[in-house]
């Protein structure tokens, strides 16, 4: 458990959060206040300054302690680089050196232009059929991808085509109850009226009933 | 861009050459001189204490070792000339007296625009702490050391730093209200 000294300090570290701090600090009055300082200085600090700054000159004061040592180079580091690249140069190039007759030779070699030649066709056609290999691979991956996105296309619109189905057939449940609504409705305002009427007539006429006198 | 270390800008300074001492003041220029601004409260001291930082950095150049960063150890440097300028001041000036930091008609719209009111009230309060108070916070808000560092720099304990820093927060707290309050009253 961390007290309150604890938990301030871990929010000046950048270890937990201003919320966090202050959710944590809100019940003592003395570490809320200080950590409600503490957020306006660190807010100061983080504005930026726009006052010039003033140039000052210490080539001077740098020349008269420093100066007398003149910027020494080593000379090993080029020399190390200089041989490095030599090296590398004589070993890309035909230039061959050779122990020949108890001593040393420098020679440039005489390479064999049709060696060279079947190597290079060599390269090619295993360069050739990396492509080819690489192309069918490719083909393959494209024709599997196109198989799974018609598949998916066929599902979404299977789904689609279903659900304008379904959306149609209620469509048409409503509109069959509101026909029969308004058919009811007409009933009652138009033909129950008239069959009373014709009920009652029919009563008044019966050949039982009897008539005044 | 291949940016050079401190160390190895001082190692090719103590050799002589210059462009790389050029490099490592430029390097720490502005810093000194806004960290300089907030502790003496006015331009010319802060371009004094920025002088003063530099020629005792190149005297004493051969004599940083390593075993903190470079920069902990500039402020070793500047902390102890910055105590020292402040020590030489009046000892008690009045809060009138002050200058102000910044000269709102000369203010451009960027501070305008980064709430210049409340950078203002934190600044004027920050000017009214005891000196070794104000150090603590300056190190701690603006140069963001840590504890350990501030007190390795000032060759204090790190609990000696913490109550200056913490009795420092208390003084800002209630000023801030007390301004807080004043300002809320105007309106």
């Amino acid at each position: 458990m961390l007290d309150n000294q604890q938990i301030f300090e871990a929010w000046l570290a950048g270890k937990i959060t201003a919320a966090e701090c202050e959710q944590q600090l809100r019940s003592d009055n003395q570490w809320y206040g200080r950590f409600l300082a503490a957020q306006n200085i660190r807010q100061d600090a983080r504005a930026p300054m726009f006052d010039s700054v003033p140039d000052i000159d210490t080539s001077q004061l740098f020349r008269q302690q420093w100066g007398h040592k003149t910027a020494k180079t080593a000379w090993w580091p080029k020399l190390s680089v200089g041989m490095s690249a030599m090296a590398l140069i004589i070993s890309m190039s035909p230039l061959q050196l050779q122990l020949h007759g108890g001593g040393l030779a420098l020679r440039w070699d005489n390479f064999d232009a049709a060696a060279q030649q079947q190597q290079f066709n060599t390269m090619l056609a295993g360069f050739q059929q990396q492509q080819q290999q690489y192309l069918q691979q490719q083909l393959q991956i494209q024709q599997q991808q196109q198989a799974t996105q018609l598949v998916m296309l066929k599902d979404y619109l299977s789904e689609n085509e279903q659900k304008a189905r379904r959306s149609d057939m209620l469509e048409l449940v409503e509109y069959l109850n509101q026909q029969r609504q308004a058919d009811w409705q007409y009933w009652q305002d138009n033909a129950q009226p008239s069959q009373a009427r014709l009920d009652y007539s029919s009563r008044s006429y019966l050949p039982n009933r009897t008539q005044p006198e | 861009m291949f940016k050079r270390s401190d160390e190895s800008l001082i190692n090719k300074a103590l050799n002589g050459d210059e462009r790389a001492w050029q490099q490592l003041v430029s390097r720490y220029q502005s810093v000194l001189y806004y960290y300089g601004l907030r502790l003496m409260g006015n331009p010319d001291d802060a371009r004094d204490l920025l002088q003063d930082v530099c020629m005792v950095l190149c005297r004493n150049l051969a004599q940083f070792r390593g075993d903190s960063s470079f920069k902990t150890w500039l402020f070793g440097i500047a902390n102890y000339r910055a105590m020292d300028m402040l020590r030489k001041r009046k000892p008690s000036q009045d809060l009138d007296d002050i200058p102000e930091l910044y000269n709102e008609d000369e203010q451009s719209h960027e501070q305008q625009l980064y709430g210049a009111q409340t950078q203002k009230l934190v600044q004027q309060q920050l000017r009214t702490l005891p000196p070794e108070q104000r150090l603590v916070v300056e190190l701690r808000f603006y140069q963001q050391f840590t504890f350990d560092e501030i007190a390795d720099q000032l060759a204090l304990s790190s609990n000696t730093v913490k109550s200056r820093f913490y009795a420092a927060l208390d003084k800002l707290r209630v000023q801030l209200e007390v301004a807080n309050v004043g300002q809320s009253a105007n309106f």
